[in-house]
């Protein structure tokens, strides 16, 4: 795979250098529609010319979903925390920190909903948060506690000891006790229809 | 022993796949502690939906019969990961090394999510 990797790199380099002088060279008029034509004709000319252009667009998808692994591919691995023990090496998704402190966070009642991003980088761990909560809580106790709670589970769990910087945004605060009415008042009595219990036994 | 061909005893031919390995690893992560089994992304889950066998272990032999094993794993929310990494390094090594002789070199253990028990 690694030779279709090497051919999509200089493919991509390849295509985009020829765009670049076809519109240096439609701007000086030296690429006129007559000369797309005649590739046209020329293309289109035989049975081998057919079957020619045919397999360099089964070619150029092949070559495209390879580049598009392997750009993925080292996006996904660049977002892990790895260490090495003496049987191989270990990697973490940040994504899996991610749903640490999900996980965590949600023990506290005064939290509703709460969504994280891990940033890994050369100071340590950053973690983004940005939570929801409800109305009774006090925040400056609360979002202590959450950072607390968060670094501690991430240094449990991860054994990291890399710096953990912990951010908070509070997105909303919701309302409890106007949830609850809301909650209530969808649950209303339905309206008595009249005769409706009349003929049961 | 070589695997992906056959071997030839008196009885007759020995083949051991790959993918053979590939289920004795996950088997054997499976029975350790805290993990909750071997991670499928999305893809897939969508291929399996539709039938398809798709193994995310990646098994890899060289000449000398070394093997290294790619394993992407969920574990448990609250276990200590690296802890959980290295019994699952060592009961694979062990198993595959009681299974098939074979001397287990690396075993890259990747903690793709942390799930709920």
């Amino acid at each position: 795979m690694r030779i279709f990797h090497m051919l999509a790199i200089t493919f991509y380099a390849g295509v985009i250098i020829l765009i670049g002088i076809g519109l240096i060279a439609l701007s000086f008029n030296l690429l006129l529609p007559e000369h797309i034509m005649a590739l046209n004709d020329y293309m289109l000319a035989n049975q081998f010319n057919r079957w020619a252009v045919r397999l360099s667009g089964l070619l150029v998808i092949i070559i495209s979903y390879s580049f598009a692994q392997l750009i993925l591919g080292r996006m996904q691995r660049e977002k892990t925390i790895a260490f090495t023990t003496a049987s191989g090496e270990v990697t973490i998704a940040l994504s899996a920190i991610e749903d640490l402190i999900k996980h965590s966070g949600y023990n506290i009642p005064e939290i509703r909903d709460l969504n994280s991003d891990v940033i890994a980088n050369k100071k340590g761990i950053v973690v983004n948060m940005r939570v929801t909560l409800r109305s009774e809580a006090n925040l400056p106790e609360l979002t202590a506690r959450l950072q607390e709670i968060t670094r501690n589970k991430i240094q449990e769990v991860l054994g990291l000891e890399e710096a953990i910087i912990i951010k908070i945004h509070i997105s909303k605060i919701v309302q409890r006790e106007d949830k609850d009415r809301r909650r209530k008042d969808s649950v209303k009595e339905e309206p008595a229809i009249p005769f409706g219990g009349f003929g049961r036994v | 022993m070589v695997f992906g061909e056959e071997t030839r005893s008196d009885l007759g031919a020995i083949k051991i796949y790959k993918s053979a390995i590939a289920s004795l690893v996950s088997i054997a992560a499976a029975e350790v502690d805290g993990v909750k089994g071997v991670s499928r992304g999305a893809w897939i889950r969508f291929l399996e939906l539709w039938g398809a066998k798709v193994n995310r272990i990646k098994v890899e032999i060289d000449r000398h019969s070394n093997v290294y094993v790619d394993l992407p794993l969920v574990i448990k929310y609250g276990y200590h990961a690296p802890d959980v990494a290295n019994k699952v390094q060592e009961n694979v090594r062990h198993a595959v090394e009681k299974a098939t002789n074979l001397s287990v070199r690396d075993i890259n253990i990747s903690i793709r999510s942390i799930e709920r028990p």
